[in-house]
């Protein structure tokens, strides 16, 4: 990502107004990501400010020339593992959230900059999210970066600190959970026929 | 909710204590991953070199099979290079550790310094034999080998200070088995104790207890925090 890279630059060389596009250009999906994971819009919007104090404490550790959005992503990823560890993890399901940052890329996990496609059954969708909050947390990641956030299996398995493979199984179970759960809770609809 | 609810709202604003930093927002001085590893690797050898000369080389030197001498050294020195590498350098483009790989390695540079040394350990006129004594005596080794670890680990947790969102004990471990091979490298050279036992165990072990040592105390100060 070209853009990213050079706000991370023009940032790490003082550009405060850098920082502010950068944040606008990646704390979006970085909000839908982690209200997925965590499951409460408050304590998402928390991890994400902590996520940004973060990368901002490390901004030396930036490497000219690198994309700084795998390695973002991965702060943010450990920044909700560490909360939830510490058993502050939120009750709230994902289908009581009133609204989610950003639209959701879609359950055949077409990326944002496709975003203007033709997207799934708002239906099915929200019955998909409210499923998606069933899963266990390793599941729900897998699931979330490879079918919502568009990531491929490399980038999601750089992102959880994983292998290829562990990532590859997570996604399949998770999607075959969620296919199940689908099905259970719409009995006239399955996962399978979306497109 | 429905799907069509999912508009985007307005982001969380700035925590305060960011903002205000941003106010007065400095230019950083980045990572620079390959002369950071030509630091660490010219600091490490150094200090390496300096240790040899304190303990004294050993005495039967010229007694073993040259062969047998550089390459032992070059492989102890290859344990030393590879997982320093692939701990401090990312791929090309990228900032996320290679933290598998280097894990990996350094599995395989315990393996094969344990291994090699058990196997091949000639013996020279002026060398010693302790039998199991080498191994129930060999502390005093094993501390020569993590007090050479020192250096190589503690720049290269410089050097990866709050850079790791991810595999930081993996790389911490391979920080440690790139300075216990160093440590095995100065004990090549300075030890004359030839039991297999004693460099296998002895020699070989001072990266895998390099490695644990700094699996457990180095995360800390590599995790981004």
């Amino acid at each position: 990502m070209t853009e990213a890279k050079e706000l991370m630059q023009r940032y790490c060389d003082g550009d405060a107004g850098a920082f502010r596009e950068l944040y606008a250009l990646l704390a979006p999906r970085l909000l839908g990501y982690l209200v997925r994971m965590a499951r409460e819009r408050a304590l998402a919007e928390d991890l994400l400010q902590q996520t940004f104090l973060k990368v901002h404490r490390a901004r030396a550790a930036y490497v000219r020339g690198a994309d700084p959005v795998p390695w973002i992503y991965a702060i943010a990823h450990r920044t909700f593992l560490d909360e939830a560890r510490r058993g502050r993890r939120a009750t709230v399901r994902v289908g009581e959230v009133e609204t989610l940052p950003e639209v959701p890329a879609g359950l055949t996990g077409e990326s944002d900059d496709r975003r203007d496609e033709v997207r799934g059954d708002p239906e099915l969708m929200a019955a998909a999210l409210d499923a998606l909050a069933a899963l266990p947390v390793a599941q729900r990641e897998a699931v979330v970066l490879t079918k919502l956030d568009g990531k491929s299996v490399a980038e999601a398995a750089e992102i959880a600190g994983t292998t290829v493979g562990a990532m590859k199984v997570r996604a399949h179970r998770g999607y075959v959970a969620l296919r199940k759960l689908l099905g259970k809770s719409e009995p006239g609809k399955h996962a399978g026929e979306e497109p | 909710m429905s799907a069509s609810d999912l508009s985007p709202p307005g982001l969380p604003p700035l925590p305060g204590a960011l903002e205000s930093e941003l106010a007065q927002l400095a230019p950083v001085r980045t990572r620079r991953p390959v002369r950071q590893l030509a630091m660490v690797v010219a600091v490490s050898l150094l200090y390496g070199a300096g240790l040899v000369v304190m303990l004294t080389i050993r005495r039967d030197l010229d007694e073993l099979p040259v062969g047998w001498l550089i390459g032992a050294g070059l492989l102890w020195l290859l344990g030393f290079a590879v997982p320093l590498y692939l701990a401090t350098v990312p791929r090309s483009g990228s900032m996320m550790p290679r933290w598998r790989l280097a894990g990996l390695t350094a599995a395989i540079a315990a393996i094969a310094a344990i291994s090699l040394g058990m196997m091949l350990h000639p013996l020279g006129p002026n060398s010693v034999v302790l039998g199991w004594q080498s191994v129930t005596r060999g502390y005093g080794c094993l501390l020569h080998g993590l007090e050479t670890a020192i250096v190589p680990v503690i720049a290269g947790t410089l050097a990866l200070r709050r850079a790791l969102p991810v595999g930081a004990r993996w790389i911490a471990a391979a920080l440690g088995a790139s300075g216990g091979s160093l440590g095995g490298l100065v004990l090549h050279l300075h030890c004359p104790v030839a039991d297999g036992l004693h460099v296998g165990l002895i020699h070989g072990g001072s990266i895998v207890a390099a490695a644990v040592l700094a699996a457990a105390l180095v995360p800390r100060a590599t995790e981004v925090r």
